[in-house]
C-alpha cells in the first residue's frame, strides 16, 4: 500500500478518529488506527469495541491496500511534520515508512485482519436530523449525564423517538435536562435508545453547522452518518427511568432571569460556597433576588439582582454548579425559573422545548 | 409491617414537601424487613434513583428512628418481586393475619387506619377498661349509645389505637358505611386549603356526609377560631343527623385552653372516658402481646424489668422492647443481662426517672427551699411568703408530673383546677420577667429531676 496526502488533510482525518482510541487498552490492536486506501480515498477507522469512528479523506493512492498503525504515535508524528506532502508506504509486514521533506519515520503496524470491523448496518430504523439541531440538543443535555458507574443506564443520553418527536434526556438523579426535537418518522419506527456518554461526546465533536445527520438504530447499536464520517456505538442496555415522573406538574412561582447577569452573579457568589456547604441560597422578595452563600470559618458572599418578581417571599438553595451548568450552554437572553416551594424542585425553561429540573438543597 | 411503614411514611411526610411526598413516597409499599435491610416496592426504577439521590439521608434516619437501628434500604420494582423469595426472612406481621382495611384504604393516607391497631391487639387493664368498653360499644352500634364519645389520656396510652380500632370494626362489619378518620391538625389544614382554593363545599361534603367521624388530637383545635367554628357546624350537622362522632385529646375538654365553651359543652355532652397509664401487670401483658405479634422471644425477667422501669407511655415501652429485641438479634440471639439493658435503654430510663417524681416530693423540696412548713403547702393561709412557694410547687407539679390539674389541686389542700392553672401561668410569667424566679425554679427543677 502506498499513498500520498497533504499534512493538513491527514492530521484532520486522524483528529476526527483518534479520540476513540483509549490510552489504556488490553488489546494492542485497539490503540491502532485502521488505514484503508482505495480509489482516491483514504479511510481511517478507530474503535474501542463500544464506540467506533470512521472518516475518509481524499488522497493520491498509488497502491491500494490496508493496514493498522498506532493511532496516537502516528498523529503525533504527523502533527510535527512540516506542511508538505506526506508519502506513506507500507510493506507486507505492516511496517510503514513515512516520508515528508527531509524527515523519515519507520513505524511498526499490525495486520488489517486483526482489526475488529465496525458493525454492519442493516435495514434499521433510520432518522434524519439537522446536524446543528442535534448538536445543540446534545449540548443542552449532556452535562446532566450521570458519572456514577453503578447506575449504568444513566451513563448516557436517552434518545426517545415518539410521536414525531425526538426527546433527549439526561439525568443524574439530582437534576434532569430534557430537549424535544421535531423529527418526521412513521409510527412503526418509534423507539427508545440510550446512547453512552463516550458516543455523545464524540458526536458533539463531529456534528457541524450544516447538513443532516442520519441515525440508524438497531437492536443493540446505533450509527450516526455525518457526511463521510460514521460513528457507530453500542447502546446501553436497560430501561431508562421514567423521567416524566420527575417533572413538576405546575409551578407556583415563576421568575424571568437575564441569563448572563444571573449566571455571573451565581458564579461570583459561589466562590464562597465550599465542598462541604455546596449551595447557594436564592432569596426571593418583591422584584429582587438575593443570591447568598456562606461557608463557616471561611466567609460569605451576597449579591442582589433586580428582577420582575411578584410572587410570595421565600428562599431556596441549589447546588451552584448544577444551577450554572444549563445557564452556560443556553444562548437565550432570558430564561425562566419555575418553583413550587423551598423543598420542591426548580425548573429552568426557555422559549423552545427545553427543560431542566433541579432538586433544591436543604436549607439548614 | 404496613403499620410500621405507615409510621415511617408519616414521619417522612414531615420531612419533605407535600408535592415530593405525593410524587415519591405515596406509592411505596414495604415488602420485607429483616435485621439488616428494609425492602421497599416502588412502581419503577425512577423512584429508586430519585429517592436514593435526594431523600436517602432523610429516609434512613426516619427508618432508624422507627426501628431503633439502621437498615440498608433496598428497592424492588413490580416485575422483579413476582417470585417471592423464600428464606429466613420473616415479616414483622404474620402473613396469615387478615387485614381487611388495608386494601381499601391507602396505608399512609389521612383516612387510612393502621391495620395493627384493632381491638384484638389492645391490651385491656383496669386503667383503660372503661374507655375500651365504650369504644367497643360505639363500634357495635354507632351513634346509638355514646355520642359523642370523648377519649382522653396522656401520650402513648392508646387513644389513636382505640380510634383506629373503632374504624376497623365498623368498616369490617358494614363496608358501605362512610368512616372518616382525621387528626384535627389535618382537618385544620384541609380547611385552610379549602378556603384558599374555594372548595369549601367539597370540604363540607366530605365531613358532613360521614356516617362516623373520628377526630384525633382535638386539642390542636385550640387557638384556631375559624376552624373551631367550622368544626362546630360539622359537629352539629352530624350530631343532628344521628351520626357517630368520636374525639380524642390529651386532656379533658374543660382543660383544653382556648377552646370555645360551646364546643367544650358539646364535647362533654356524650361520654367522656379517660385512659390512664397502665399498671405493672398490664404493662407486662402489653409487652408479651407485642413480643408475640412481632415474633420475638424475650425473657420474662426482661419484660418484668421493662414494665417496672417504664411506666408512663406504652409507645416508649414498645420502643424499649424493640431495642432489646434488635440487640438480641444482632448478638446472635444472646439475651442481654439486666445491666446491659440498663445501658441500652439509659436515655429512656433516665427520662422515665424524671417522670416518676411525685407531688409529695415536690412539696417537700419546695417547702425546704423556701423554709416554710410542709403543712403550709396544703393550708388555706395565703400570705405572700407562703402563697408564692406554693404556686411554684404547683407549677413544678404540673411540669414534672403527669397528674391532672384537678389532682394537683387536690394534693394542695383541695384547691380547684383553676387555682393550679392560675399558679402555673403566674409562675411562668414571672419566670419570663424575673431572673431570680427563673433561677429558683430552674434550681428546684434540677434538684428534683436529678
Amino acid at each position: 500500500m502506498k499513498f500520498s496526502v497533504s499534512k493538513e488533510k491527514l492530521l484532520a482525518g486522524l483528529q476526527t478518529v483518534q479520540n476513540v482510541v483509549s490510552t489504556r487498552t488490553t488489546l494492542p490492536i485497539l490503540s491502532n488506527v485502521l488505514l484503508q486506501a482505495e480509489g482516491d480515498q483514504l479511510r481511517l477507522t478507530t474503535t474501542d469495541l463500544d464506540v467506533g469512528v470512521s472518516g475518509a479523506i481524499t488522497a493520491q493512492i498509488e497502491k491500494p491496500g490496508a493496514t493498522t498503525l498506532p493511532a496516537r504515535r502516528l498523529a503525533n508524528i504527523v502533527r510535527e511534520l512540516p506542511a508538505a506532502e506526506i508519502i506513506v508506504e507500507v510493506d507486507s509486514k505492516n511496517v510503514a515508512s513515512i516520508r515528508c521533506g527531509q524527515s523519515f519515520f519507520k513505524i511498526l503496524g499490525l495486520p488489517e485482519e486483526e482489526f475488529p470491523p465496525l458493525p454492519k448496518q442493516t435495514d434499521a430504523r433510520t432518522f434524519t436530523i439537522g446536524q446543528q439541531i442535534l448538536r445543540d440538543a446534545l449540548k443542552k443535555t449532556s452535562y446532566a449525564i450521570s458519572t456514577d458507574e453503578t447506575r449504568y443506564v444513566l451513563n448516557g443520553i436517552l434518545f426517545s423517538f415518539k410521536e414525531n418527536k425526538l426527546t433527549l434526556v439526561a439525568t443524574d438523579g439530582r437534576r434532569l435536562a430534557m430537549v424535544d426535537i421535531e423529527v418526521e418518522f412513521p409510527r412503526s419506527q418509534e423507539v427508545d435508545i440510550i446512547v453512552p456518554t463516550k458516543a455523545v461526546t464524540e458526536l458533539g465533536r463531529l456534528l457541524g453547522d450544516e447538513g443532516d445527520v442520519r441515525l440508524s438504530v438497531e437492536e443493540n447499536q446505533v450509527a450516526f452518518q455525518i457526511g463521510d464520517t460514521l460513528l457507530a456505538s453500542k447502546l446501553i442496555e436497560g430501561n431508562y427511568p421514567n423521567y416524566r415522573q420527575v417533572i413538576p406538574a405546575e409551578a407556583k412561582e415563576r421568575v424571568t432571569l437575564e441569563r448572563e447577569l444571573f449566571l455571573n452573579a451565581v458564579h461570583r457568589v459561589a466562590l464562597l460556597s465550599s465542598e462541604k456547604s455546596n449551595s447557594v441560597k436564592l432569596v426571593f422578595t418583591k422584584n429582587n433576588i438575593e443570591i447568598a452563600a456562606n461557608t463557616p470559618d471561611v466567609g460569605e458572599a451576597r449579591e442582589s439582582l433586580a428582577v420582575a418578581y411578584k410572587g410570595r417571599e421565600f428562599s431556596i438553595a441549589f447546588n451552584p454548579e448544577f444551577l450554572q451548568a444549563p445557564l452556560r450552554v443556553l444562548t437565550n437572553d432570558e430564561v425562566y425559573l419555575d418553583m413550587i416551594d423551598e423543598m420542591s424542585p426548580g425548573v429552568i425553561k426557555i422559549q423552545s422545548p427545553f427543560l431542566y429540573v433541579l432538586m433544591p438543597m436543604r436549607i439548614s | 409491617m404496613n403499620a410500621l411503614w405507615a409510621e415511617i411514611a408519616a414521619q417522612i411526610q414531615t420531612e419533605v414537601s407535600a408535592d415530593s411526598y405525593d410524587r415519591w413516597f405515596r406509592d411505596i409499599e414495604p415488602v420485607e424487613l429483616d435485621e439488616k435491610t428494609l425492602t421497599l416496592r416502588v412502581p419503577n426504577n425512577i423512584y429508586q434513583l430519585w429517592i436514593e439521590s435526594n431523600y436517602q439521608t432523610q429516609l434512613r434516619s426516619v427508618v432508624m428512628m422507627a426501628l431503633s437501628s439502621a437498615r440498608e434500604i433496598k428497592y424492588v420494582f413490580p416485575d422483579e418481586t413476582a417470585p417471592a423469595r423464600p428464606g429466613k426472612v420473616r415479616a414483622l406481621v404474620p402473613k396469615t393475619k387478615p387485614e381487611p382495611v388495608e386494601t381499601k384504604m391507602p396505608v399512609a393516607g389521612t383516612n387510612g387506619f393502621n391495620p395493627r391497631n384493632d381491638f384484638d391487639a389492645f391490651v385491656i387493664g383496669p386503667n383503660n377498661q372503661f374507655a375500651h368498653a365504650a369504644c367497643k360499644a360505639v363500634s357495635e352500634m354507632p351513634a346509638r349509645t355514646y355520642n359523642p364519645l370523648f377519649i382522653y389520656g396522656g401520650v402513648g396510652l392508646g387513644k389513636t389505637h382505640l380510634m383506629h380500632a373503632i374504624g376497623h370494626a365498623i368498616v369490617a362489619k358494614r363496608k358501605q358505611i362512610k368512616v372518616v378518620y382525621i387528626t384535627s391538625e389535618a382537618f385544620t389544614n384541609e380547611f385552610i386549603d379549602a378556603i384558599q382554593n374555594n372548595t369549601l363545599i367539597k370540604f363540607r361534603k366530605r365531613y358532613r356526609q360521614a356516617d362516623v367521624l373520628l377526630i384525633d388530637d382535638i386539642q390542636f383545635l385550640a387557638d384556631k377560631g375559624r376552624t373551631q367554628e367550622e368544626f362546630f357546624h360539622t359537629f352539629n350537622t352530624l350530631f343532628d343527623g344521628h351520626k357517630q362522632i368520636v374525639l380524642s385529646s390529651d386532656r379533658p375538654p374543660s382543660e383544653i385552653a382556648n377552646l370555645e365553651t360551646r364546643l367544650v359543652s358539646r364535647f362533654e355532652w356524650g361520654l367522656t372516658a379517660e385512659l390512664q397509664a397502665p399498671d405493672t401487670e398490664t404493662r407486662v401483658a402489653i409487652l408479651r402481646k407485642k413480643a408475640q405479634s412481632v415474633d420475638i422471644k424475650v425473657d420474662d425477667a426482661i419484660l418484668q424489668f421493662l414494665a417496672e422501669r417504664i411506666r408512663t407511655n406504652v409507645r416508649r415501652l414498645e420502643g424499649a422492647l424493640m431495642r432489646v429485641a434488635s440487640y438480641v438479634s444482632l448478638n446472635n440471639g444472646r439475651a442481654p443481662g439486666l445491666e446491659k439493658i440498663e445501658h441500652l435503654l439509659r436515655d429512656i430510663l433516665s427520662e422515665e426517672a424524671r417522670r416518676a417524681i411525685t407531688i409529695d416530693q415536690i412539696q417537700r423540696r419546695v417547702a425546704e427551699h423556701f423554709d416554710v412548713r410542709l403543712a403550709d403547702m396544703t393550708s388555706k393561709r395565703r400570705p405572700a411568703n407562703i402563697a408564692f412557694p406554693r404556686q411554684i410547687a404547683m407549677y413544678l407539679a404540673r411540669e414534672l408530673t403527669k397528674t391532672s390539674l384537678n389532682e394537683i389541686g387536690e394534693a394542695f389542700g383541695g384547691r380547684d383546677h383553676g387555682t393550679v392553672l392560675h399558679a402555673h401561668r403566674l409562675v411562668k410569667d414571672r419566670m419570663i420577667k424575673d431572673e431570680r424566679t427563673r433561677q429558683i425554679v430552674g434550681f428546684l427543677d434540677s434538684q428534683l429531676t436529678r
